[in-house]
């Protein structure tokens, strides 16, 4: 039961982050604590207890192991992180070097009273002031 | 040894992977339009390839196990390729957008090696992979490749409101990704297999399962965010709007519809054994589509910069699609797919029409084009006709695919779903309508609450000439449009049929004939208000003003781009949908 209610909790806690960051590094970091709940989720599903690991180099085949195949998924999803982590940490660099800032506050896509635009009607100047400011 | 139509399968997925990785590795030497002949031409091989296959899997689904690890006794090892007519049919579509959106973008990428041709076979691949899979962790693989190629191709540009919008679009699908891995790894525990035959199987043989419902939960969560449905939409209206305009043609066209395919797919084959969750698909999968049709057409109206008008029209779609899943029949699934097919093709004409604007008029915002759209009739012309196919004109593949779900659904007594579906339609139509209008006639000199919608300029190069680009937008119409329906209603209950693993149906009952007219009259008051206001009589304008100011505003509020409510509104969703589980 344990691993089952540490992912659950691990998984909240990283969308708890993810919905109050205010940096952009601090949020990668806590979509990791989400993609962690993964792992141990994964891994408690194919653990069996008093069993060796899934390698039968030096035990007997037919020697109770763990789930091999939950482990070739954790695998497989931490290729999945190292990449979702290396592309969002560009796209936060290019960011900050284009906003120069790290906050998604300040950083938003499109927005009313956004930056351009031919004929700024009279509803954009508010919210054009609050980007700034 | 595998016979002969069989050893194709894995061709669609292998070919642009091996064209993308030999572009990669050469990209430096490519002389100038190379690499846009290559992907051109692997494109179309791929949309052939999967017509023969969809063609050959007429009489029952191909199948392939890679390495020959087929099942032994009822145990699944291997990953095998399933293909039945309407997966075929659908990879066969997705296909030919890309060979035509390869078209559409010829030269438009000048400095680049390549590399937006490499992202797009590999995303090209990962759809295919999607459609063919029999394999939940295999889906999974697929659905994140997919993903990381759209999260690539989002930001191209590097601009900040791209980045901005891309990085919403990653955060909000990586959480699709582990969500979906969750409920995969619920799945494999309870069952010990992830072949989709299999976990059926075991499914079936189960009973009341709180674990599967558990899995079905994360697994439709993730698809459904894939697929735009509110409150999972948020993320489509910032990727789409910033992306580059052949993208988007992909993304709008194929890849969001692809999520609810794959919904489909995973409810009516792996989870068809559960009492528990087909009972509650009706209830979840009508209400939340019903809701999305809307919520989507409402805010399509209200937007005037192009592209995140037709992200919005093509989140109210999928609302109208998934109403058609959760119709649990294979008339409503049937519809879905053709509706899929005429989506695609009527979506992608209209934003390969708005990178037509961007590019030879600069701009991509409704009211600052007003007038500017003459001496581009043609490509008004088109834009207009894609505004009434979108709205249910009845003519052609989407409007078979909406008088099919139409039918599924008042059959099933969802009155409300197919009046929901039929206005989103009308309200998206009439947006389309009115920007058309606005553009390519110079109507509408006084904006109303669009006026205060978010927009943005950007540039795309204006290297092009006008009919290259016009070209494969009006092919797209003019398929939409010319598809021999008889062709389609003959094959449709036996390719929807198979693909929900079901005995063959006779024919699907149709909706009711005058609905599509009322959607197309809808459209057309609804485009007519927003173009002549002023010519109107103050008492009617002032109360439909009134009533359309405030709630407009809070709408644009809720879709603030900020990443953290997204995440929130993402755990409400969850929890719904887990509710609703539970206590149906």
């Amino acid at each position: 039961m344990l691993p089952y209610a540490v992912a659950a909790w691990l998984f909240g806690i990283g969308l708890y982050g993810i919905a109050t960051s205010r940096n952009f590094i601090h949020l990668v970091g806590c979509l990791g604590v989400c993609q962690s709940a993964t792992y141990v989720l994964l891994l408690g599903l194919g653990y069996r207890w008093g069993s060796i690991a899934p390698i039968f180099y030096d035990h007997p085949p037919g020697t109770p192991a763990v789930d091999p195949v939950m482990q070739a998924l954790v695998l497989t999803d931490i290729v999945v992180g190292a990449t979702l982590t290396a592309l969002l940490l560009v796209l936060t660099i290019q960011a900050y070097k284009r906003g120069g800032s790290l906050d998604p506050e300040k950083l938003r896509p499109m927005r009313a009273g956004g930056k351009s635009g031919r004929d700024p009607g009279p509803s954009r100047v508010s919210d054009a002031e609050r980007s700034v400011s | 040894m595998t016979a002969f139509p069989a050893a194709l399968l894995p061709l669609p997925v292998a070919i642009p992977l091996v064209v993308c990785a030999a572009m990669l590795a050469t990209a430096h030497l490519l002389p100038g339009r190379l690499p846009d002949i290559l992907a051109t031409l692997t494109a179309l091989s791929v949309a052939i390839l999967c017509a023969v296959i969809a063609a050959r899997a007429a009489d029952g689904p191909l199948v392939y196990w890679f390495g020959g690890w087929e099942p032994r006794d009822g145990v699944h090892l291997g990953i095998g390729f399933s293909v039945d007519e309407a997966s075929g049919w659908i990879a066969a579509f997705i296909g030919l957008l890309y060979a035509l959106t390869f078209l559409f973008a010829w030269g438009f990428f000048d400095r680049t090696h390549g590399h937006f041709h490499i992202l797009m076979l590999l995303f090209l691949a990962a759809m295919v992979g999607f459609c063919f899979t029999r394999d939940m962790f295999n889906l999974f693989v697929w659905f994140e490749v997919m993903s990381v190629a759209a999260f690539a191709l989002t930001a191209y540009h590097l601009e900040e409101s791209a980045l901005a919008g891309a990085i919403n679009f990653t955060v909000i699908n990586s959480l699709a990704g582990f969500l979906m891995l969750g409920g995969i790894g619920l799945i494999y525990a309870q069952t010990g297999t992830l072949d989709f035959e299999g976990i059926a199987a075991a499914v079936a043989r189960g009973g009341r399962d709180p674990v599967v419902a558990g899995a079905f939960c994360l697994a439709a969560t993730a698809l459904m965010i894939k697929g735009a449905i509110v409150p999972f939409q948020f993320w489509l209206a910032d990727a789409h709007s910033v992306a580059p305009s052949p993208v988007s043609v992909i993304f709008s066209g194929s890849m969001v519809s692809l999520g609810l395919f794959g919904l489909a797919k995973v409810s009516a084959v792996v989870f068809a054994g559960s009492d528990q969750v087909q009972r509650t698909l009706p209830v979840l999968l009508i209400g939340m589509g019903s809701f999305t049709a809307l919520l989507g057409g409402w805010m399509a109206l209200l937007q005037r910069h192009l592209k995140r008008m037709l992200a919005f029209s093509t989140i109210s779609h999928a609302g109208i699609m998934l109403t058609g899943i959760g119709a649990l029949s294979a008339g409503g699934t049937g519809g879905m797919l053709i509706y899929v097919v005429g989506h695609g093709l009527v979506k992608g004409a209209l934003f390969m029409i708005a990178g037509i604007l961007l590019a030879t008029r600069a701009s991509i915002d409704e009211i600052a084009l007003r007038g500017l759209g003459r001496g581009l009739g043609p490509a008004g012309i088109a834009m207009a006709l894609a505004g009434l196919l979108l709205c249910g004109l009845p003519i052609g593949v989407l409007d078979q695919g909406t008088r099919l779900v139409q039918g599924a659904l008042t059959q099933q007594g969802h009155g409300f779903a197919v009046a929901a579906g039929a206005i989103g339609a009308a309200l998206t139509g009439a947006a389309v309508l009115r920007a058309s209008g606005r553009i390519f006639l110079g109507l509408g000199p006084d904006p109303g609450d669009e006026a205060g919608a978010p927009s943005q300029d950007e540039r795309e190069k204006a290297n092009r000439p006008l009919w290259l680009m016009l070209a494969p937008c009006c092919v797209l119409l003019a398929l939409d449009a010319g598809l021999p329906a008889s062709l389609i209603e003959h094959g449709i209950p036996r390719a929807a049929s198979a693909f929900m693993h079901r005995p063959a149906v006779g024919a699907f009952a149709e909706g009711p004939a005058w609905l599509p007219w009322a959607s197309v009259a809808a459209a057309l008051v609804g485009a007519g208000y927003g173009l002549f206001r002023k010519r109107l009589p103050a008492a009617v304008v002032r109360p439909v003003s009134v009533t359309q100011s405030a709630p407009t505003r809070a709408l644009e509020l809720l879709h603030s781009g900020l990443i953290g409510d997204y995440a929130a509104w993402l755990a409400v969703g969850v929890a719904a949908i887990a509710a609703v589980l539970t206590l149906v």
